[in-house]
């Protein structure tokens, strides 16, 4: 049966039956938006988790010191050779930042917290959080600055404010106790409250300085493409013998382990609307092909093949998803802008941070997985639609005419 | 050329028997008939004598128990769907009772639609139909959709649709059961010109005493046989053309 008629006649039946074939076209549009703005929602939260893990001081990959993970304290430090970089064929890196990082006690007049204080080049620290955060008060001139800086939810914390000293209590490379005062330069304003109560940054000097160390405990980098991370982590791994070299994914298990539970959620969402779906289109389909089981065995007396028959029942059930998932990609993707400017979960920033999203959640439509769930959608209209067209082929032309 | 060939028909001692629980039905028993080309036979006999069967037997669309059955010289015994599909497609034109036009499609479409699984060129096609159309005397109808037409104007075009591919044989079912007697007058003599001036041989199987009068041959069939084979002489029609 040449395509074209094909095309007519299954066009054509479409519209016979308006109502019904607009119901169902009305549900697959839905269920196909959903389908496209919950993935761009999941994506969105990837993106968010993997951007906040990667900010989060951790960076594509780091080198540590072995052990340090276990017990982080400046003895598992390491020197950090000039040349370094030449191990890196130029280009790979975005940034990089050495830094030194130890568990210590701040004390204020109000309180007292444990942190990490982290020694920072200001510099250098455009590759993580610190790059774009928002300040009150100033940030650290240089390496070698000697304040510090408190994020707003520890200052609330320990009710102190910028221009105000707190003392800080650590341990020396030596192992006794450091202590020393200092001047808060700034408060900044992380996305997430558990940032700013973990960290107190001070110039990475003046730390080496208090501790007693040129060595620092962690060399951060990020790439300025992900998928090169297995060649910088190679390469790291041979210039910087005996160290751990690690990746985000590897340092934030969590993160890691949630980005495969989006991939995941995507996979069950899109199975459970199309999966109801198929079998509204499969109801519909039979009943449509049903009623016209008498029509179709006319054709097949005329000298219509069996397999021509199927192509139709395919063919119109193909249509209809055709229709209906470029429309509904079209709404998903009309809903997808609409909430450009994010949605506001700040109502529940702790459980948000908890799962390391951002306070807002934008969703991101990725081509190839709207691609993707079109190309799905269609394969599953075209299984559904195999079961009535087999259905109506088994009934032989000579019953056929006699319904 | 062979006695075969001279056959559009041939039927050797077929039989259909339908298995049924209580009792097998035997629909058609040991049946010889023969049918020339360019002849138009008439099959009339009760509800059950087995017209119908025979019809569809000869269309294709059922398989004899016993026997076999020719067609154009081509045995329908044996051959599988697909190769009775095409057989039904290219030398057979049928008309139903209930003129089963295609709904979505308009008059000019339903007909041009049988050229089309042909693969007929669009050119040949479109000449064809509308060849079929002025046969039929329905060119003005050509653009409407089945509902839009009277009994008589929708057999008028599955007539046309029958006739478009030039098929060796007519199967006509039925044909006057749904329309009035002046319809009926109408599509007799369509019928009976078609096979007069085209040489169109036409099957039919009927209930209806004007359908047999303007057949050449009436066969009357009981109780699966036929009891009687009567071909007429012009005559014998009452006034079959205008």
């Amino acid at each position: 049966m040449p395509l074209k008629l094909l095309l007519q006649l299954s066009g054509r039946n479409i519209l016979r039956h308006r109502r019904r074939n607009g119901m169902m076209l009305a549900a697959l549009v839905v269920a196909v938006a959903s389908v496209v703005l919950m993935n761009g929602l999941i994506r969105g939260m990837q993106r968010d988790m993997a951007d906040m893990a990667v900010d989060n001081l951790v960076g594509h990959v780091k080198v540590l010191a072995p052990g340090y993970r276990d017990d982080p304290g400046v003895q598992r430090s390491f020197a950090l050779a000039a040349d370094w970089r030449s191990a890196l064929a130029p280009g790979l890196l975005e940034g990089w930042a050495a830094r030194l990082q130890v568990p210590a006690v701040v004390i204020s007049e109000r309180g007292t917290r444990g942190v990490r204080l982290v020694g920072v080049h200001p510099v250098r620290e455009a590759v993580s959080f610190l790059g774009d955060v928002e300040m009150a008060g100033e940030f650290l001139q240089d390496a070698g600055d000697g304040r510090i800086l408190v994020g707003r939810a520890l200052a609330e914390q320990l009710e102190t404010a910028v221009g105000r000293r707190l003392v800080i209590i650590t341990e020396g490379v030596d192992g006794r106790s450091r202590e020393a005062g200092f001047r808060i330069a700034g408060l900044y304003d992380a996305d997430g409250t558990a940032l700013e109560r973990a960290f107190v940054f001070t110039g990475v000097e003046a730390l080496q300085k208090m501790l007693g160390t040129e060595a620092v405990t962690e060399l951060s980098m990020r790439l300025h493409e992900e998928s090169q991370l297995p060649q910088v982590k190679a390469a790291l791994a041979a210039s910087f013998a005996g160290l751990d070299v690690l990746d985000w994914r590897e340092l934030q298990p969590q993160a890691a382990a949630m980005f495969v539970y989006a991939d995941a959620a995507i996979f069950i969402w899109f199975l459970v609307m199309m999966g109801a779906l198929a079998f509204g289109l499969m109801n519909t389909l039979i009943t449509s092909i049903m009623e016209r089981v008498r029509e179709l065995g006319m054709l097949r007396a005329l000298g219509l093949r069996g397999r021509s028959v199927v192509a139709q029942v395919v063919l119109e059930s193909s249509l209809l998803m055709l229709i209906g998932v470029a429309a509904g990609v079209v709404l998903g993707w009309l809903l997808a802008q609409a909430l450009g400017e994010g949605i506001d979960l700040s109502l529940w920033a702790e459980g948000v941070e908890s799962f390391g999203m951002r306070a807002v959640l934008r969703p991101i439509l990725l081509v190839e997985d709207v691609v993707l769930i079109a190309a799905l959608s269609l394969v599953l209209g075209v299984a559904a639609s195999l079961y009535p067209a087999w259905r109506v082929v088994r009934i032989k032309p000579l019953e056929a005419l006699g319904r | 050329m062979s006695g075969e060939e001279q056959s559009v028909v041939r039927c050797v001692g077929v039989s259909r028997i339908y298995e049924q629980a209580a009792a097998p039905v035997r629909a058609l028993r040991n049946l010889d008939f023969e049918m020339a080309r360019g002849d138009f036979v008439s099959l009339v006999g009760p509800s059950g004598s087995g017209k119908s069967t025979l019809l569809n037997l000869i269309g294709g669309l059922d398989q004899a128990t016993e026997g076999e059955v020719f067609v154009d010289g081509v045995a329908l015994t044996g051959l599988n769907q697909t190769r009775l599909a095409d057989m039904r497609l290219h030398k057979i034109g049928f008309v139903f009772q209930s003129y089963n036009l295609i709904p979505v499609l308009s008059a000019r479409e339903n007909v041009e639609f049988i050229l089309q699984l042909q693969g007929v060129r669009s050119a040949v096609r479109t000449q064809r139909t509308s060849e079929a159309l002025a046969a039929l005397a329905i060119e003005a109808l050509a653009h409407r959709r089945p509902a839009e037409l009277s009994g008589g104007q929708q057999q008028r075009v599955a007539i046309a649709r029958a006739i478009v591919t030039n098929p060796v044989l007519l199967l006509a079912d039925e044909p006057s059961a749904n329309l009035d007697s002046a319809a009926t007058g109408e599509l007799l003599k369509l019928l009976r010109r078609l096979n007069d001036e085209r040489g169109l041989s036409i099957l039919t199987a009927t209930h209806d005493p004007l359908v047999m009068r303007y057949a050449k041959r009436r066969m009357r069939l009981r109780d699966g046989a036929i009891v009687k084979d009567s071909a007429l002489s012009p005559g014998t029609a009452t006034d079959p053309m205008p």
